[in-house]
């Protein structure tokens, strides 16, 4: 990259002596208004924490890497494309120049109408500075996007003829030229140049082009569009040959060539991409359904969601499953939970992410660690359903965490268990509110056809999925992710945000916000606020905007909702039908007494003497049975099922046992007769002590078993001779709280921090640009120049750029002061290397031991 | 949004029968939904893809059958349901059996990853012949059943577009002087006709063997009749002499005893099955005429060894007869699948309502053990527990109670245990029909019977099926196949004939309390409590008092 680093030095030169054009990025914020300096905090975020010093500071920290990377990835495909147009022109590039590189020679009046939008939003993030004639592309991301051997270009361009010489002997340049048509000259920088205006020149190239053979242009066509590097063998075909001997192929190593970016330009017709893409692509619609259909169909699913997460609550009533060492669900139990729920294990994670996300179940923190519902569950119990629903919608969209992810793998190739850990993506909050908004783009009623919404969103962030691909919480990878997003081949596999959006469609399909794949009303009411806050739960007005949202989505939801009944149909063959959604109390009741056969809309009972049995042990009477049914049922109640209530409490606690001795006792002793003559009884160990009690080698609860295997239906007893009442505690955690989202860097700042922030670094520009002169004084005394460690930061990196000599002021490890004039290459972490012209050798400092710095007069080098 | 069906997660339809729409919305699930259950108030239907599939074979689509539901669902209709009906249907229809003219029977695709999906099944490849084009498989055809049953387990059932050969010509007519064949047997006979093979289920005394007769009439060719015994066969036999043009000398019996092949041929299926030096001979006897059409009575006995051959029959026009298609092994797929499809099926109060069976009162009586016998019943073996409860002598006081309370009514006592049922004949001096009793000395009893020359019959189950007894009005059962549903229903159909003076016929079944006796009672009463016959139960005690 040698002489390209030479370029910019000129350039940058040049620009030093234009005067009224800002020379440095800190200069053009300088004279950007206060409302600039706002946009570009608000899009980069990252920036302001913590608050910049001042303006100097600021244009540093966006010209950091990290910073960069995370600003290329939240661009648009077409601002990127805009970018890496700018990372292959000269540096500065004019406005036509970029222009050109975009729509090729032809030109396209779609590009043209979008270029000025996309360098305004360059330029408003700080990736672009400079006027329309001088356009510059910030240093890093320059690097980031331009073309070198180990990371190809996305524009597949090839370094320049200049870059590509830059190694050569110029003797062969020579040759080059002589070949090509060139008249001779012994200076090799004339010699690139001319050859770089051959190149450029579409005419001569032209005709020198329609003397190479056809081989010889489908070789170029090979290398046209990237990428741009071929192999040869050392004596190459006559074709490869006649392309070398012009320069239209220069060789990099001894057996690969590389095709310069200025002929695959002008075989382009000089456009910088393949396929430019200034517009978004449009959102389809797949089909058009009446809004009501689709309102009604999402409430359905609304309330199908409420149904299962009390399915899976319910049946973790009594504690759930235990939670593994490394954390999360092992697999069995999420199989166990997947048949429970009649779905399948994707699908059961969704659901148990869900409601861990709304804070309705977390583990219990005991020594031996399990999951179970949390108090909250109970109070969201006593919602109305449209409440309820928002409850877990809201928390849902904000959440981090992705149940899509369950049950593949991590890096490391281990399975990632649902409620375990690893499963944050910061992007996942940012992709579900996109997909919903732009669902909401359509029509009501219009269901989106998804092939289209994946294409806007990949248009719309084309950087950030493959950067976003391995967890966050492994960085070295996180940051490596541009580099390989450059790499076409990445984009044929999934990348994340691909798959988010595709998660995002079918939860909120099974979440009811959208019904037949179109937005619901709730939804859109759900929706009404912008990203940002969404984004960021932490921030406290956001959360209260959303929670505000979701009231009025429910509000919306709840006359949509099935009507809950209060009566159930009695059958002759022992079931119960509840014709709609039941009443709480009604429900849980009939669910004791007897047992659940179909689910949906409506609710199938069987009664069964097991159902009845498990009646009667939770301390209801037949009586009560009875009078229970009659009251709730339509019809009257039918002969065998009162039969069956009264066959069963008959036999109900016919036979007593007692908890202390573990005794049975029945007054009819023929019963304790057939009990011990029963070999079945055997295991039990029981002895008969008096004609109507016996004692049992075993425990109650397995004497209980044992018994109710032999098909009688004993009672436990008190020791006080009652009937002891099982009736199931129900099994919480300790309160807990939801976990909190996980977003990506730091939270939007809203417009008071923003405002102040802009005011402070403007307050500490001030400052700095007031002491800026007075270094030159002491310089011209011989004392030790002293200026802000920002200061000295800023003037050796542009010296670094400039390639000029500073004057510094150093402090040694024994604390010897020193002057010392030196010319810096490098400046990286927190160490400047440079050609000290003191010592006469290249030399290390740490920046701490710099006093200060100034600049020298031009005569003092 | 309130109409009278309630679309489950589970796929089943519950339907409000009370509800005013209820007739329109049985009409309209009718062609795609499986009915399953029948009890008073709300029926449930069961979507299953066997029955899409039947639905896309008589020509609905999966429009259709969306509309159906969400026109009359309560609620809204699970999106995801809506999905899977799609997809389920769209399944059918992909591969087609047809007639090549060179090549034969063929099996063709319009979606060429489905024919190489099933081509690598290892199930399929014995099945089919060279490969003619991308798009085509030779199959071999006498393997057309085995593959249609075959891709049916796959998923992709294959459109049967070879159709019937139509056998000898014979000519058949119902002889309708003075009778007629009532609205819901011309339904079956024409829902038959136009699928051209399948299920009719009816209930029992609802008239399947002129469904039959109506059938033939329509095919006008041989006929080979499948049935469950020798008095059966001779029961179609009077019965297609009575009401078809069919004369005794064009009516073969194929029995244990006779071995005549006529153009209309009646077999049992014990003789189909009897196996002789590892063979069945008789088996043959579906190759020794160019049969038109077979009938399968009581379709839901099929043997195994009658399954099998019965796939390499699928060119022939097949008719399976039954009032309840449950089949304690699970095989009911395996029935519609070789046989046809369910053609007709109507809910057995559907039938009494319209008056064409007799209502029924069935009553489960409960005994209680003695004490004594309480004590042995807790020490028997676990084999011989029911055996010793249903025959506890306590049923035989409540048999003779009931006997002497429907005194000069013909009474039939049903039982499963020879050493009970000769007991019972003994007190209650009745003759009994048990195995060993004669074909001839059966039909003798019988007539004597319907005649009224004997009130009481004591049977074993060999009187289960197809023994037309229709004067009966009361049946007493004491002991049965264990939990067989479909027993139960039979038994109840003895007494279901519609009685001349439009009687009431009343069910009686005798359980021992407390015992496995009663539950298996309770899975037997299922089939019939889901066809809405709802059981009293009464205390043996009370019974004995009044």
């Amino acid at each position: 990259m040698g002489i390209g680093e030479l370029d910019r030095e000129a350039h940058v030169a040049e620009a030093t002596s234009a005067g009224a054009a800002p020379r440095t990025l800190a200069e053009a914020l300088r004279a950007r208004g206060d409302e600039g300096l706002a946009a570009l905090l608000r899009a980069r975020p990252d920036l302001l924490s913590p608050v910049p010093n001042d303006l100097t500071q600021l244009a540093t920290r966006a010209g950091t890497r990290g910073s960069v990377v995370r600003a290329l990835e939240r661009l648009d495909r077409f601002a990127l494309q805009t970018a890496e147009a700018l990372a292959v022109a000269p540096d500065p590039a004019p406005y036509p120049v970029l222009l050109a590189l975009l729509t090729g020679d032809e030109g396209d009046p779609e590009i043209e109408a979008a270029l000025p939008g996309a360098v305004a939003l360059l330029r408003e993030q700080a990736l672009v500075w400079g006027e329309d004639d001088r356009l510059r592309l910030v240093r890093t991301a320059r690097e980031l996007l331009s073309p070198s051997p180990q990371h190809p270009s996305p524009t597949g361009l090839g370094p320049t003829v200049a870059e590509a010489t830059a190694g050569m002997s110029p003797g062969r340049v020579q040759e080059i030229i002589a070949t090509a048509g060139l008249p001779p000259t012994h200076d090799p920088v004339s010699a690139v140049a001319a050859l770089t205006e051959l190149f450029t020149d579409r005419a001569r190239m032209g005709a020198l082009l329609d003397e190479a053979s056809p081989e010889a242009l489908s070789v170029l066509d090979r290398l046209v569009w990237g990428p741009p590097y071929g192999e040869v063998t050392p004596n190459p075909a006559p074709p490869v040959q006649w392309l070398r001997d012009r320069g239209l192929l220069l060789p990099v190593s001894a057996r690969t060539m590389v095709l310069p970016r200025e002929v695959a330009l002008h075989l382009r017709g000089g456009r910088a991409h393949r396929v430019p893409e200034p517009v978004a692509p449009v959102v389809g619609t797949a089909r058009d359904y009446r809004p009501q259909v689709v309102d009604s169909a999402a409430a359905g699913q609304a309330h199908a969601a409420l149904a299962t997460v009390e399915e899976l609550l319910k049946s973790w009533d009594q504690g759930g499953p235990q939670v593994l060492r490394a954390g999360g669900m092992s697999v069995r139990d999420l199989k166990r939970t997947a048949a429970t729920l009649d779905v399948t294990e994707q699908l059961a994670a969704f659901w148990l992410e869900l409601c861990f996300g709304a804070g309705l179940l977390a583990s219990d923190g005991e020594a031996d660690e399990r999951y179970a519902p949390t108090p909250a569950y109970d109070d969201w119990l006593d919602l109305p359903p449209a409440e309820r629903w928002a409850r877990l919608v809201a928390p849902w969209l904000t959440a981090t965490r992705t149940a899509g992810l369950v049950g593949g793998a991590d890096a490391k190739g281990r399975t990632l268990a649902a409620l375990g850990p690893d499963l944050d993506r910061a992007p996942a909050p940012e992709v579900r509110h996109r997909v919903l908004e732009l669902l909401a783009t359509l029509p009501p009623g219009a269901a989106a056809d998804p092939g289209t919404l994946f294409a806007r969103m990949r248009w719309e962030r084309p950087l950030r999925g493959a950067a976003q691909a391995a967890p966050p919480r492994a960085p070295q990878t996180a940051s490596g992710g541009p580099d390989d997003s450059t790499d076409p081949a990445s984009d044929a596999s999934l990348d994340l945000r691909s798959r988010l959006a595709r998660w995002t469609l079918a939860e909120a399909e099974l979440l009811g916000l959208t019904g037949r794949g179109a937005l619901a009303g709730p939804a859109r009411a759900l929706l009404n606020l912008p990203l940002a806050e969404a984004a960021t739960p932490a921030d406290h007005g956001g959360r209260v905007e959303l929670s505000v949202a979701a009231g009025r989505a429910a509000t919306l939801l709840a006359p949509l909702l099935p009507e809950a009944v209060d009566h159930v149909l009695l059958q002759a063959d022992l079931t119960a039908v509840a014709p709609g959604p039941l009443r709480r109390p009604l429900a849980d009741a009939l669910a004791v007494l007897a047992d659940v056969e179909s689910k949906g809309g409506a609710t199938v009972y069987r009664f069964t003497p097991g159902s009845v049995r498990r009646a009667l042990d939770s301390g209801r009477s037949a009586s009560d049975l009875h009078d229970f049914l009659t009251a709730h049922s339509r019809t009257p109640v039918p002969q065998p099922l009162a039969y069956l209530i009264d066959d069963v409490a008959r036999k109900h606690g016919h036979l007593r046992i007692g908890a202390a001795s573990a005794y049975v006792r029945c007054d009819d002793d023929t019963v304790l007769g057939e009990i011990l003559a029963d070999r079945r009884s055997a295991a039990l160990g029981l002895r008969r002590l008096a004609p109507t009690v016996l004692a049992a080698q075993t425990d109650p609860a397995s004497l209980l078993d044992g018994l109710r295997a032999m098909g009688y239906a004993p009672a436990a007893e008190s020791a006080e001779g009652d009937v002891l009442v099982t009736r199931a505690d129900a099994y919480r955690t300790p309160a807990r709280t939801a976990p909190v989202p996980v977003p990506d860097g730091p939270p939007a700042p809203d417009t008071t921090l923003l405002g102040a922030a802009v005011k402070a670094i403007r307050a500490g520009d001030r400052a700095a640009t007031a002491v800026r002169k007075e270094p030159a004084a002491p310089a011209t005394t011989g004392g030790l120049p002293r200026t802000s460690a920002a200061e000295t930061l800023a003037t050796v990196q542009a010296a670094a750029l400039t390639g000029s000599a500073v004057w510094i002021g150093y402090v040694n490890a024994e604390g010897a002061a020193s002057q010392r004039v030196i010319a810096p290459v490098r400046v990286e972490g927190g160490f400047v290397t440079g050609y000290d012209h003191t010592a006469d050798e290249v030399r290390t400092y740490p920046l701490h031991r710099i006093t200060g710095v100034a600049e020298l007069a031009d005569d003092q080098v | 949004m309130n109409g009278p069906l309630i679309v489950q997660s589970d796929k089943t339809l519950l339907l409000e029968v009370d509800h005013e729409l209820a007739e329109a919305c049985r009409r309209a699930i009718a062609p795609f939904a499986e009915l399953e259950r029948a009890p008073e108030h709300i029926h449930t239907y069961r979507v299953t893809p066997l029955g899409l599939w039947n639905a896309r074979a008589a020509g609905h689509d999966a429009e259709q059958v969306v509309d159906a539901l969400v026109e009359y669902s309560r609620y809204p209709v699970p999106h995801a349901l809506l999905v899977d009906i799609a997809e389920t249907m769209a399944r059918y229809g992909r591969l087609t059996l047809s007639k090549h003219p060179t090549h034969g029977l063929v099996l063709t695709t319009t979606d060429r990853p489905v024919l190489e999906e099933i081509l690598r099944s290892r199930k399929v490849q014995p099945l089919v012949g060279e490969r003619i084009d991308p798009d085509t498989v030779v199959v071999h055809p006498s393997e057309r059943g085995q593959i249609k049953q075959t891709l049916l387990k796959l998923g992709w059932p294959a459109e049967d577009l070879a159709g019937y050969v139509d056998g000898e010509a014979h000519r058949i007519d119902l002889a309708e002087d003075g009778w007629s064949l009532r609205p819901y047997q011309k339904q079956a006979v024409d829902g038959f006709w136009h699928g051209g093979s399948g299920v009719v289920v009816l209930p029992c005394g609802a008239g399947k063997t002129l469904v039959g007769a109506g059938a033939m009439a329509q095919a006008k060719a041989t006929t080979l009749i499948l049935v469950t015994n020798t008095v059966s066969a001779r029961q179609w036999k009077h019965e297609l002499v009575k009401r078809t043009s069919l004369t005794e000398d064009e009516i073969g019996e194929y029995s244990g005893t006779r071995k005549e092949i006529r153009p209309v041929t009646i077999a049992t299926y014990q003789v189909l099955t009897t196996k002789r030096k590892g063979i069945y001979p008789h088996l043959e006897l579906f190759d020794s005429r160019d049969w038109g059409l077979i009938v399968y009575d009581e379709v839901h006995l099929l043997p195994a060894p009658v399954f099998k051959f019965t796939a390499d029959l699928q060119a022939r026009r097949r008719l399976g007869l039954t009032a309840t298609l449950v089949r304690e092994d699970g095989r009911e797929s395996d029935v519609f699948s070789l046989i046809g499809p369910k053609r007709f099926d109507a809910p057995w109060k559907e039938i009494e309502a319209q008056g064409y069976i007799a209502p029924a009162d069935c009553v489960e009586v409960r005994v209680n053990l003695t004490d004594s016998e309480r004590l042995a019943y807790a020490t028997a073996e676990a084999e011989e527990k029911y055996r010793f409860c249903a025959t506890t002598a306590t049923k035989r006081k409540v048999t003779e109670a009931l006997v002497k309370k429907f005194a000069g009514q013909q009474i039939l006592v049903i039982g499963q245990y020879i050493d009970q049922l000769d007991e019972l004949g003994e007190h209650l001096d009745a003759p009994v029909i048990k195995g060993e009793t004669s074909n001839k000395e059966r039909e003798r009893l019988f007539d004597a019977f319907r005649n009224g020359e004997i009130n009481v019959l004591v049977v074993s189950k060999v009187a289960n099926f197809s023994i037309d007894l229709p004067e009966a009005t009361v049946a007493i059962q004491v002991s049965g196949t264990f939990g067989s549903r479909q027993e139960e229903a039979q038994r109840l159909g003895r007494v279901l004939r519609p009685k001349a003076d439009g009687h009431q016929a009343h069910f009686y079944s005798v359980v021992a309390r407390d015992t496995i006796d009663q539950d298996f009672a309770a899975h037997r009463q299922r089939f019939l409590a889901e066809q809405g016959y709802a059981y009293r139960i009464v205390d043996a005690d009370e019974l004995m008092e009044s």
